[in-house]
């Protein structure tokens, strides 16, 4: 194994750990909130990471390209769940109740398939990544044509991103777009198409957006937090609280006063804010820093994979973990309205952590196929498998 | 597409992503190093929490220690309607809380179906039982409050001395409002700190204060006697159909008040029902034409000035007398009359005739002396001074009048203070109703000390005076309905015809007795009025008989030991020469 990849497993291990040791001083007001014992959140938690990393390190095992095989499958599969989702919704509508699913705080992100929560919309996720990456390595050199090279993945992606709307979860849905359409731009589609449905997209969006009060004021509550500062803008200022609170080394472990009810969600969306309120500038530029190297490594993977293929799967990989972090710290300290991501590997979920590890793992596969034997200076054949459609 | 242009494209995304990294990093230094003013100050005032801890206001007793006013425990009943979620609920709810609270459930209801409020006031001051069983109901969105509730154990006893407080804990009448500051104590205060729902982290306690309890109010009035008063204005009230009826008794050497009653009364525990004439004391704060017992003070001025002696004898002139132009009549027409006999028989001629002799700058000067036109320094609220205008502003006319108790205003209080100075050989004290105030650790913050204000007429003039109001209550006299047995009783009459609509109606009268026992050593001084009686509306018949109930149980409740004299089977203080 080389180094990079070493390094990637260390860096993932600690964030992971010391996701634990947070969520250990984050989540008890919250279990005590929901009358459940203090290590609730903690030990389902631990149950989530062990399962992760065993799933995570078979992942690792596997050839990344047979993601690749089964890229359509797992698509298909995403899209059913997805769609799954909404026929259950419409079924409740018409005042069908079942229980496999029902709303979260308005939306529809979970299926309850027994005693297993699961969020269609994390396999959704990496479903994308590798269709994309897929797709754009079957159509390479194609990739300019308006139908092969846009129109196609387009729609493709288009599909799932708008049943993630439909959920709906604004936040996964942006990611999913901006990942999907940056892995399309790498594989070659024109710049002037993606520009053009880029901004055709974020019209729709801010038009969806305007037409839905609930996420209308939620803007309005990011651009004048202290005119909402009771209701939309409460969560928010609440962490910018937490981090002024923590100045330069925070005020402790343990001692953070906005988990005491004040900041909803401090175990899982906004962890970030606990972070910072507790051991400071230190600890939230540390965190920061960390999915900077994550990137960085990821991104030395995906330069040095042995096929194409290998490099858009690793780099959309990179690009849909790092831009979460990204987006929910940008969130924590104001600098998006509120959206509903998690920070990878430090909140708490289930379905978040485990298809978290299932990307790194597949990661961690491409990292492996390359670095065994490469030596300083020396040459690669990147092997093309798919030459031509 | 080309190798090179996936790099290029790469290495394009790899620069954004950094740079979008870079500008969080900057965010981050900014918020954690450099924040707003604004945003420092914000981010700390949610957390601390000020409480002011509840203090309990101090209690009231009587003079052996009986409770008069106490703070209780109470909690009151709040609902949060947001936790209420459908019809079906709420409506139970509602019924529940109707059962438990015997209340209407009609009129909860109303109060749970607002859905923007998260309290909403159900009952204030239920008792710790009532709301023990409703927790133990576990009714959704119904929780408590402690609150503590001010009540007075014996209901409209003595409501008017006592006063009230209100809800807010503002003592807003009598003792409760003129002690307020030091009945209410001082709330502690407990700084710490606070979760985002209000409630306090235990273990981030600062600094706390102790609350300090109010002080408890000894008054001098004795429960025993003010019962004896409170039944006898009940049955006065009731007999004569009157409009009013007020009395009190006052402890001749010191000037306390024994007991102060007024009709008509109210219940303190439920202030907010009661009318407002019912909450004035009347004894204080009542202005009144005293009628014939005013003569009592004329009668003592001018034997103090030696203007006349006591067998001195004026004319009475049958019952007319015309004075500079005025009639001026006696209720029982009469002769020749000497001092003595114009007291018992209380003639209006005789009393004019008396302080002409005396004029008027020493009269009003006499009159002041005894205290009348001024206040007396009682330590309760609303005490009026009454209405006695310097002599220079006085009519042709006034010297007839004011000797019998007209064109004079005083109060009940007023009265009776000088009459007890008569009682107690002219020393003329100061009326109190607070013997001692202590605070919760048993240190007397005021203490109610007898006061001599002054001495208007010498100790002999007294005891001669003494002499002529025993004689007041012997047969012959106006006063004889008056009488204790075993006691001998010193005292005036009064009637006093009402000004009504601009002049003087006969119908309408103020029926008053003042007296003290034994005459000859006085104890208690004890006054009655009553206003407007029907059908009698003679101070003799009227007030007289009330004062003889009032005091032939008071002396027992007193232990003051019967007449010496009296159990010689000699009225030898009546008999001798006057």
């Amino acid at each position: 194994m080389g180094k990079t990849t070493k390094l990637l497993i260390y860096l993932v291990l600690l964030l992971t750990l010391f996701g634990l040791i947070m969520l250990g001083s984050a989540s008890p007001a919250q279990a005590e909130k929901m009358k459940h014992a203090w290590y609730y959140f903690v030990l389902h938690q631990v149950v989530f990471i062990s399962l992760a990393v065993a799933v995570g390190a078979g992942c690792a095992c596997v050839d990344y390209r047979l993601w690749g095989r089964f890229s359509i499958t797992l698509t298909l599969l995403a899209i059913g769940l997805l769609g799954l989702l909404l026929v259950l919704h419409g079924l409740w509508k018409l005042h069908i109740h079942t229980p496999l699913a029902h709303a979260i705080n308005g939306s529809w992100r979970w299926l309850f398939l027994g005693p297993v929560n699961f969020q269609p919309s994390e396999l959704a996720k990496f479903a994308v990544v590798c269709w994309l990456a897929w797709w754009m390595t079957r159509v390479r050199r194609r990739a300019a044509d308006a139908r092969l090279g846009f129109a196609m993945p387009l729609l493709g992606l288009g599909l799932v991103v708008v049943l993630i709307l439909l959920e709906p979860d604004f936040g996964t849905t942006f990611l999913v777009a901006f990942v999907g359409m940056t892995l399309m731009f790498l594989g070659g589609s024109r710049f002037k198409f993606l520009a053009l449905a880029g901004m055709g997209g974020l019209v729709a969006f801010a038009l969806l957006i305007m037409h839905n009060p609930v996420r209308m004021r939620r803007i309005l509550a990011f651009l004048w937090p202290e005119e909402y500062a009771q209701k939309e803008a409460y969560q928010l200022l609440q962490a910018l609280y937490a981090l002024v609170l923590g100045g330069p080394t925070g005020v402790g472990f343990g001692e953070s006063i906005q988990k005491q009810s004040y900041l909803p969600e401090a175990h899982t969306d906004f962890i970030f804010a606990i972070i910072g309120e507790e051991w400071g500038l230190v600890a939230t530029l540390a965190v920061a820093l960390a999915f900077v190297v994550f990137f960085i490594l990821g991104m030395r993977i995906s330069f040095r994979a042995p096929d194409q293929f290998g490099r858009l799967l690793a780099f959309g990989i990179t690009l849909m973990i790092t831009l979460q972090a990204a987006i929910n710290i940008a969130v924590v300290t104001g600098c998006m309205p509120t959206k509903g991501l998690a920070l990878p590997f430090i909140s708490y979920g289930g379905s978040s952590i485990l298809f978290t590890y299932v990307m790194i793992g597949v990661l961690i596969n491409i990292g492996r196929q390359t670095e065994t034997d490469l030596r300083p200076g020396a040459f690669r054949v990147i092997r093309d498998q798919h030459h031509d459609l | 597409m080309t190798e090179r242009t996936t790099t290029w494209r790469m290495i394009l995304v790899l620069i954004a992503v950094l740079g979008v990294w870079t500008g969080l990093c900057g965010r981050l230094v900014y918020l954690h190093l450099f924040p707003s003013q604004k945003l420092v100050e914000d981010s700390q005032g949610g957390h601390i929490l000020k409480r002011e801890l509840p203090v309990a206001r101090g209690r009231i007793f009587d003079t052996h220690g009986h409770l008069l006013a106490l703070d209780l425990p109470m909690k009151n009943v709040i609902a949060d309607p947001t936790l209420t979620t459908n019809d079906q609920q709420k409506y139970d709810v509602a019924l529940k809380l109707a059962q438990t609270l015997n209340l209407d459930p009609a009129l909860i209801l109303p109060r749970l179906e607002t859905p923007r409020s998260r309290y909403k006031v159900i009952q204030k001051f239920v008792s710790v039982e009532i709301t023990t069983n409703l927790a133990a109901q576990k009714l959704p969105g119904v929780f408590f409050e402690d609150a503590s509730a001010r009540r007075y154990p014996h209901g409209t006893f003595a409501c008017q001395v006592l006063g009230f407080a209100n809800l807010e804990g503002v003592g807003s009448a009598g003792v409760e409002q003129r002690f307020h500051d030091l009945l209410k104590g001082r709330p502690g205060l407990r700084i710490g700190e606070q979760d985002g729902k209000h409630r306090e982290i235990y273990d981030r306690r600062g600094t706390e204060i102790e609350p300090q309890d109010g002080a408890d109010v000894h008054l001098t009035l004795d429960m025993h006697v003010q019962h004896l008063v409170e039944r006898a204005l009940d049955e006065a009230m009731r007999v004569h159909q009157a409009k009013r009826a007020w009395c009190l008794v006052e402890r001749v050497r010191t000037g306390e008040i024994l007991a102060m009653a007024a009709r008509p009364n109210f219940d303190p525990n439920d202030y907010r029902n009661a009318d407002t004439n019912a909450i004035k004391n009347l004894a204080i704060s009542h202005v009144y034409e005293p009628g014939s017992t005013f003569k009592l003070a004329t009668v003592a001025a001018a034997l103090d000035a030696g203007t006349v002696t006591a067998d001195q004898i004026f004319d009475c002139e049958s019952g007319k007398w015309l004075f500079r132009g005025r009639l001026l009549h006696d209720y029982h027409p009469a002769g020749r009359l000497t001092v003595a006999d114009i007291i018992k028989k209380s003639s209006n001629i005789g009393a004019a005739k008396i302080a002409l002799t005396l004029g008027e700058e020493r009269l009003d000067q006499y009159l002041r002396a005894f205290g009348f036109g001024r206040r007396l320094g009682l330590d309760l609220p609303g005490e009026e001074g009454g209405i006695l205008y310097p002599h220079r502003q006085w009519t042709a006319l006034s010297i007839s009048r004011i000797p019998m108790g007209h064109e004079v205003a005083v109060t009940a209080l007023q009265l009776l203070n000088a009459l007890c100075c008569v009682a107690n050989d002219g020393h003329l004290m100061r009326p109190y109703v607070v013997a001692r105030i202590e605070d919760a650790k048993g240190l007397v913050l005021r203490r109610g000390a007898p006061v001599e204000l002054g001495q208007p007429i010498r100790e002999d003039t007294a005891r001669l005076m003494r002499k002529l109001l025993i004689r007041a209550t012997e047969p012959g006299g106006t006063s004889t309905k008056a009488c204790v047995a075993g006691y001998t009783v010193g005292g005036k009459t009064g009637t006093a015809v009402k000004f009504v609509n601009g002049q003087y109606d006969s119908r309408y009268n103020v029926a008053s007795f003042c007296g003290f026992l034994p005459a000859e050593k006085p104890e208690i001084g004890l006054m009655v009025v009553v206003d407007e009686p029907q059908p009698l509306h003679t101070g003799g018949l009227v007030a007289a008989p009330i004062f003889s109930q009032i005091a032939s149980n008071a002396v027992r409740c007193l232990q003051i030991p019967a007449s010496a004299t009296l159990l010689a089977g000699a009225a030898e203080t009546t008999g001798g020469p006057l």
